[in-house]
């Protein structure tokens, strides 16, 4: 199993789509600066008409705490589950789409423990991905718009309730958090994209089918017609990982919905292990 | 084979744990506060119809519905919002039985008012006062519950449906007329706001209409408490845009509720109702 695992990492370190992925995120934190920055200027720089004087134009709210927030917050929903589902969806159908998957399964190593070190091995790659997103953003915000304490207020980013704030240093123990919770909730996309993976012929159609199945719970969720069904949704499960940008964190609830995320990556897990373990390789 | 029972068990694992973290257990035990010392219920109620309805202001038929809920519930204050004018005020007054006092709010431009219903004391007798804010007007009432009692003041507002920058402006300068009140007076906003707020809906990010909103919401919160928050929705479309704001100090929180179901088929909001115990002196 071991060494399998080392295996999967070699060849996780060594395919583009891993570099590919932690460029793309680069590039969306400058854009994210250069957005911030702007409109920091128009709405509270000089000559700017002070409209939301008690909240998002005081002079503490436009912070590095606030833009690592907003940068991680437009991005989780849409931009990294993007790179996750490729990175997992390739795994056993991109191996069967170059040969080799028939090749390593005549090895003497079992296909569970093939599943299973793939997908540790997209686990980690999804807690590097965004760990270093978060750290990016945080070394950007305080090199570029400088530090301070991280101001949240009902309605914009829909976290809170009433308005809340975290101290500074407190603050950056949540970013911590969130690279934990975050991952973990990647880990429902990342199985479900496995389990195509074990399903499909070739890698795109895997990314590609797991991103339909995403993207349309995401926006049918959105949809005020699909109210009653969007507690059923994964994805709506998915949004405990933001709880830990609350200032009196939630426990039951965090615990309640990562309990359900946790129920559909081992689930989506056994199902692709006992789909794997059945199918002909026959390419 | 054991690798799929071990998955298959952490996934069962996984779901008794989320049976047994039910969030919704975790708030009912928030919601109520008992406490001593005197007690005050306040009452606010949108009483206008949906807006697909030919007149969605407040109908003089439904006023004898409406005055029955209010003696039903007995409340020390109410709040309503969209009646037409003092006309229908002094039929529902009529049909309280003078069981309650009560002002309307100067009409301006609007084609509706807000009213502010007390209930009558023999010895005590409540005042009322109407105030402009931004482009409408709301209207305040002064009284003193129970003797002893701190005085009271409950203000019935309705902010604009339409406008969040309006609702913004409107709300900023309630709050700032409840600062010109005596000190030792307890404050409390009650009315319809129209806020677009609600931290499960994540579909809205960043926009000037939940800026606005939150804007006004948490300038409001500042100096007041929202006394219904654990309450459920207040109006149709599970939005929940009626609010009762109190200090933040010198209450206690007994009770929230909505009463759901309450009131004519066509009328899009419920009666909400806040219970409060005041800090003995």
């Amino acid at each position: 199993m071991f060494t399998q695992l080392r295996l999967e990492f070699l060849k996780l370190f060594r395919s583009r789509s891993l570099w590919f992925s932690f460029a793309a995120v680069s590039v969306f934190v400058v854009l994210m600066l250069w957005g911030f920055y702007s409109y920091a200027e128009r709405q509270a720089g000089p000559g700017a008409t002070a409209q939301f004087k008690y909240t998002y134009e005081s002079k503490s709210y436009f912070n590095g705490l606030t833009f690592a927030l907003y940068s991680l917050m437009f991005s989780f929903s849409l931009l990294i589950p993007i790179f996750v589902a490729m990175v997992a969806g390739s795994q056993i159908a991109g191996e069967r789409q170059t040969g080799t998957l028939r090749m390593i399964c005549t090895r003497p190593v079992s296909r569970v423990s093939l599943v299973l070190a793939k997908f540790l091995a997209v686990s980690c790659y999804t807690w590097t991905l965004i760990a270093f997103f978060i750290g990016l953003n945080l070394l950007v915000g305080l090199l570029f718009v400088g530090w301070g304490d991280l101001q949240i207020y009902p309605g914009a980013l829909n976290l809170v309730d009433e308005p809340g704030k975290l101290l500074r240093d407190e603050a950056l123990w949540r970013f911590v958090c969130a690279s934990f919770t975050g991952a973990g909730a990647l880990l429902v996309i990342a199985a479900i994209a496995m389990l195509f993976s074990v399903i499909c012929r070739n890698a795109a159609n895997a990314t590609v089918g797991t991103l339909a199945l995403y993207v349309t719970f995401l926006v049918i969720g959105r949809v005020e017609f699909f109210e009653q069904l969007r507690p059923y949704f994964f994805t709506t499960d998915m949004d405990f990982w933001r709880d830990v940008f609350k200032p009196d964190i939630p426990w039951t609830s965090f615990q309640h919905y990562a309990s359900i995320c946790g129920a559909y990556i081992f689930g989506t897990l056994a199902l692709a292990i006992t789909i794997f373990q059945r199918r002909d390789i026959t390419s | 084979m054991w690798a799929r029972i071990i998955l298959l068990s952490l996934c069962v694992l996984m779901i008794a744990s989320a049976i047994h973290f039910d969030p919704a257990r975790q708030r009912s035990l928030l919601l109520a506060r008992p406490a001593e010392g005197p007690h005050l219920k306040l009452m606010t109620w949108n009483i206008g119809y949906a807006e697909m309805e030919d007149d969605s202001r407040a109908h003089t038929k439904d006023l004898q519905m409406v005055a029955q809920t209010i003696l039903r519930n007995d409340p020390d204050a109410v709040a309503l919002q969209e009646l037409t004018g003092p006309d229908q005020l002094k039929a529902l007054l009529g049909y309280l039985k003078g069981k309650y006092g009560g002002a309307v709010a100067t009409p301006g431009s609007a084609d509706r008012v807000e009213a502010v219903l007390v209930k009558s004391q023999n010895d005590r007798k409540a005042s009322f006062e109407r105030v402009a804010a931004g482009e409408r007007f709301f209207v305040a009432a002064e009284f003193q519950s129970q003797s002893k009692a701190p005085q009271i003041v409950f203000v019935s507002a309705h902010a604009d449906a339409f406008s969040s920058a309006r609702r913004r402006v409107f709300t900023g300068d309630v709050v700032d007329w409840s600062h010109t009140q005596p000190n030792n007076a307890l404050v409390f906003i009650a009315g319809d706001f129209n806020f677009e707020l609600r931290s499960t809906d994540d579909s809205h990010l960043y926009s000037d209409n939940v800026k606005n909103d939150s804007e006004a919401y948490s300038y409001l919160l500042k100096y007041f408490r929202d006394l219904g928050r654990d309450a459920s929705d207040t109006a149709v479309n599970d939005r929940r845009i009626d609010y009762v704001f109190g200090p933040t100090e010198a209450v206690f929180l007994r009770k929230a509720d909505v009463l759901r179901g309450t009131g004519a088929e066509q009328m899009d909001h419920w009666p909400v109702i806040v219970e409060i115990a005041l800090e003995k002196e």
